[in-house]
């Protein structure tokens, strides 16, 4: 045995063309080049959010992978082939009668041969084409990728040394192949099919075809082994299995068509059960989740199905009520990695409407995740409660004194129990604790092991109830301009406040330099300040009704406006903003009531019911009078133009019928994986507040205005956030993603 | 010692070899010999397990020749002076070789002295005549220091000198005691090298026997010249001699060649030629070989 390996040995290395065999594979190398200064030239001709849409090319390996592959499988080829071509093969069969035996004495020197110069190929190859790419390597693309990868990247290293170890298998399918062909041209041609055209072939299958069996192609397993981030369905196992499936299969044929006629039976039925054994361990099922649930096609991609749960997760048993589903399910193009679930705002946002709306943001996402959604049982639109008792509200007063506090909360009750009376028992439960145990129960019945979330607004709110409730679940959590549940009042006003200034400011600059603003010329603080000011001791009618706004009333009417200007560059919300003040300065208050009312049907604002029914619960409003007073100390400290606005929200708590259900409480860190924060200018502190309850988490700050930056479709920001959802990769602390420049 | 047991091969339908049995013996030069297409190669491939037999048994020192362990020291062939890469040295060829049996460098050198390429053992064998990679075959074959060697067709491509050579080398291994099967489809060549032959047609053997019997068995009459040829012939044919004139002389059948002598001496006839005679060899093969050759197109082959 020994000795038939060496002389195969010496064989392989007495022959000069293997030698020139093996420095065609340079070509590889230059190939890998190649392609990276093509794609560096192109990247460079982009810029902005373009450069997002570029597809990784990985390690780099791409483009000259087959090429090495062929020439370690034409190597393994020709150690057969060019004996049969010379007639060597009978001398050789007569100095090695066991055939068997003979052919695979060739395996060690190739396998040698191939592992060595396989590592050293596959290392310059990475290695040129990221020195081409260069810095552009490190651009995170929209599908979570970076355009290359370094070796320092976790997995990058592993995937070489696997793409390298590959080198000996496909030398031994080239054997194989060889061994049963015979022909050097055939068995090249054979080659060229098997590792060239068929996934050529494979791109032009339709979806999901294509990813299915390109999965399967040799080029593309390393990658899926090391479960890299490149194209492929196959769980590591598998993707091992099928891998050395290719030289079994082969060497299994080669073994068979060399043997003496009628000798063949016994390699037969050992590389044949060994093959089955493999394509077993292939075939079994990946962790894809066994859901009972069952869907139907409800508009677009989007399916649909429905989840029972309890009313009142403190009485399991008691009476259920069906919580509506959805999802954009994985398509399939990459190995699935599990559910992304994303958790709307308000409260009383239904996800499922965010899907259908902005469903398209997802495509870079579905590629290795089901998105799935919900309508959580405190949608304002849900039905239960009715929709307009919801929708409207007591208008909030700040109370001077005890008195004044009581009246209110008499007045809040009075309007909570008009809505409780509907359902008390439903109108109990809307807390994002419930929320968030319905998305276990949800997860339960997906089958899913874990969520990552990507949570909205509020829906940070539920994330961090569910992650503090089920950590165990959690694989990632991903929170957008998200409601800061757990900082406390002292904390949430200085940021708030912090973001509404910020605000006020910029509305300001830009009202000195545009002539779209109504106050251009005047100082839009001084004029502020004084017509609250004013309002606040003698209110400004609106005009032929027996409304007047007060001081804080023009606060909670303007704050959305002021937050949010609107598209850039025309900012007509902060254009309305200083149409409205210039006419309540005239004494009118009218222009601010009628947008008011535009939206709510309400003169004022109203504390929403449906807000409160989740606010309230979810411990957002003061505890007692007592800390009522210190807040509103506080309150008038921190904020020239808006103090008071602040209290808004958790006045309309104050006397409110349902128990605080859903009081925050600390994370438990030590069971949480890092999250990722995403905030606009306004949001930014509340999400860095946030997410740094868990070590190790990082925010990505969005350098403008706005709220929730995944739905409407900032590229850079999803960008960040498929990177961390996809790979757990956290941007580095302080990444600022700028807006889209206008063209 | 090769034994051949009841050997039959089919390709298909074709029968190449036919319940063939035969003994090779040390220490003698057996020919092998057939037309081309009588099976003579197959029957070598199924003796060095390159073929699987339908039935029967080919043994090699009385062991099937795929249960060797290292072959080379037991059997030397050369079946095919072609069946080598072009790209090899010479010594790295034989290197290859002698390494898959555990055989040691040096024997590379000492069979390349021994073939007379000892000048060439560095060059690659691409650039070799057919006369150099017949002498190369023959030192793979030697390369084990056999007790058995198998050559097909070796003089093939060899010029004079080169096969004297080969005879030579047959005879001497021969000598030393060792078991030398050559196949040929030159029955000339074979008279002037083999002890023994053994002959096959159309996959059946035909004739295994000394060569010595061979020659006697195809003995064709004396060539006599004399003065009084007529008187001769006479005398001749009192003694029970079948004679016809032939080419000026006689052709004298029935009678040795001693007995024709003495006749002519008892009769003071002066002879001036006393030949006796074999059939070619060559044509003494085809008589042989005949019927058993499959197509009249193959006898000129």
């Amino acid at each position: 045995m020994i000795d038939a390996i060496v002389s195969e040995w010496l064989k392989l290395r007495s022959l000069r063309s293997n030698l020139y065999l093996l420095a065609f594979s340079v070509l590889a190398v230059l190939l890998c080049a190649g392609l990276a200064f093509m794609v560096s030239r192109s990247f460079d001709n982009q810029a902005g959010d373009e450069r997002l849409v570029f597809t990784s090319i990985g390690a780099g390996l791409g483009a000259g992978l087959p090429v090495a592959y062929f020439v370690m499988a034409a190597l393994g080829a020709l150690s057969i082939t060019s004996e049969h071509a010379t007639g060597l093969i009978r001398t050789s069969l007569v100095a090695v009668p066991r055939r068997q035996l003979f052919l695979f004495a060739k395996i060690p020197a190739l396998a040698a041969v191939t592992l060595v110069a396989g590592e050293v190929l596959v290392f310059a190859m990475h290695v040129a084409a990221q020195a081409v790419l260069g810095d552009r390597a490190g651009q995170v693309l929209l599908d979570g990728r970076t355009l290359g990868v370094s070796l320092t990247d976790p997995g990058v290293a592993a995937e070489l040394l696997v793409a390298g170890a590959v080198m000996p298998l496909v030398a031994m399918v080239g054997l194989g192949l060889g061994a049963v062909i015979r022909s050097t041209a055939g068995s090249l041609v054979a080659l060229i099919m098997v590792l060239f055209v068929l996934p050529v072939v494979a791109q032009t299958l339709p979806s999901p075809w294509r990813s299915r069996i390109g999965s399967f192609m040799v080029e593309n397993l390393p990658n899926q082994i090391v479960a890299g981030d490149g194209p492929g369905i196959l769980p590591p196992l598998a993707a091992l299995a099928l891998l050395l499936a290719y030289p079994v299969v082969a060497l299994t044929a080669g073994a068979v068509a060399i043997a003496v006629r009628g000798r063949g039976i016994r390699p037969l039925v050992v590389g044949g059960l060994l093959a089955a054994l493999l394509a077993a361990v292939t075939a079994i099922p990946s962790s894809a989740a066994a859901s009972a649930l069952s869907w139907k096609a409800c508009g677009g991609d989007l399916e649909c199905a429905s989840v029972q749960v309890p009313v009142n997760w403190s009485k399991p048993s008691g009476r259920k009520i069906s919580i509506r589903i959805a999802r954009l399910p994985a398509t399939g193009t990459h190995r699935r990695i599990g559910a992304v679930f994303t958790v709307p705002g308000g409260p009383g946002g239904s996800g499922i409407d965010d899907l259908k709306k902005s469903g398209g943001n997802f495509t870079q996402l579905r590629q290795q995740f089901d998105v799935i959604t919900l309508e959580p049982r405190n949608t304002t639109d849900l039905g239960v409660i009715p929709f307009d008792c919801f929708a409207t509200g007591a208008w909030i007063t700040v109370p001077d004194n005890r008195p004044e506090y009581d009246r209110l909360a008499a007045k809040n009750r009075q309007y909570a129990e008009q809505c409780r009376k509907a359902d008390p028992e439903y109108f109990d439960n809307l807390d994002s604790g419930s929320v968030a145990r319905d998305i276990e129960a949800i997860r339960v019945a997906l089958g899913e092991e874990k969520l990552s979330f990507l949570a909205t607004s509020y829906g940070g709110v539920v994330a961090t109830t569910y992650a503090r409730l089920f950590p165990g679940a959690v694989r990632a959590v991903y929170v957008d301009g998200g409601v800061d549940h757990l900082a406390d009042h002292a904390t949430d006003l200085r940021m708030r406040y912090a973001a509404i200034e910020g605000q006020f400011t910029r509305l300001s600059a830009w009202c000195a330099s545009s002539d779209a603003c109504a106050l251009r010329g005047r100082d839009v603080g001084a004029v502020w300040r004084d017509l609250t000011a004013a309002a606040d001791r003698s209110p400004v009618p609106v005009k032929e009704t027996q409304v007047a706004y007060s001081g804080f009333d023009f606060k909670v009417a303007a704050a959305p406006d002021v937050i949010s200007p609107g598209p850039a560059p025309d900012f007509p919300n902060w254009q309305r903003f200083a149409r409205v003040v210039d006419q309540a300065v005239k004494g009118d208050a009218s222009g601010f009531a009628d947008y008011v009312e535009q939206a709510t049907k309400s003169k004022k604002v109203p504390s929403f019911r449906g807000m409160d029914a989740t606010h309230c619960t979810d411990g957002l409003g003061f505890a007692s009078y007592e800390e009522f007073q210190q807040v509103k100390a506080l309150d008038q400290q921190l904020s020239p133009n808006f103090a008071g606005n602040e209290l808004w929200h958790p006045l309309g708590c104050v006397g409110w019928p349902a128990p605080v259900t859903n009081p925050a409480k600390p994370l438990p860190a030590d069971r949480l994986p890092p999250f990722l924060g995403a905030g606009t200018w306004t949001d930014h502190a509340d999400v860095a507040d946030t997410v740094s309850r868990v070590p190790g988490s990082s925010t990505v700050r969005y350098n403008g205005s706005g709220h929730g930056l995944y739905l409407t479709g900032n590229q850079c920001t999803i960008s960040y956030a498929n990177r961390y959802l996809t790979f757990l990769r956290l941007p580095a602390k302080g990444t600022v993603c700028e807006p889209p420049t206008i063209k | 010692m090769i034994e051949v047991t009841g050997l039959t091969m089919r390709y298909g339908e074709a029968l190449a070899v036919d319940d063939l049995t035969f003994v090779v013996k040390p220490g003698l030069v057996t020919g092998f010999l057939g037309v081309n297409g009588a099976g003579k190669s197959t029957t070598m491939r199924v003796i060095l397990g390159l073929e699987a037999p339908d039935s029967g048994t080919a043994l090699v020192g009385g062991r099937p020749y795929g249960s060797l362990k290292e072959p080379m020291r037991e059997v030397g062939a050369l079946l095919d002076a072609g069946a080598v890469h072009g790209g090899r040295t010479a010594a790295a060829h034989l290197w290859c070789l002698a390494r898959s049996n555990g055989i040691g460098r040096g024997r590379v050198g000492e069979v390349l002295e021994q073939v007379g390429l000892a000048e060439v053992a560095g060059r690659r064998i691409a650039g070799f005549s057919l006369g150099m990679r017949q002498r190369l075959g023959v030192a793979a074959a030697l390369l084990g220091d056999p007790g058995v060697l198998m050559f097909d067709e070796p003089v093939n491509g060899l010029d004079p000198e080169g096969i004297r050579w080969i005879r030579e080398l047959m005879r001497l291994l021969a000598g030393e005691g060792r078991t030398v099967l050559v196949s040929s489809h030159l029955m000339g060549e074979m008279a002037l090298t083999a002890d023994h032959v053994v002959v096959i047609g159309r996959g059946r053997l035909i004739a295994d026997t000394t060569m010595s019997e061979m020659l006697e068995r195809f003995q064709r009459g004396v060539l006599v010249r004399a003065a009084a040829q007529r008187t001769l012939a006479d005398v001749l044919r009192v003694d029970g001699a079948s004679v016809c004139e032939e080419d000026g002389g006689l052709s004298v059948s029935g009678l040795s060649a001693t007995r024709i002598g003495e006749l002519a001496l008892s009769r003071g006839i002066a002879l001036s030629e006393l030949t006796p005679r074999s059939a070619s060899l060559e044509e003494a093969f085809m008589e042989l070989t005949e019927e058993s050759v499959e197509f009249g197109a193959g006898r000129a082959a």
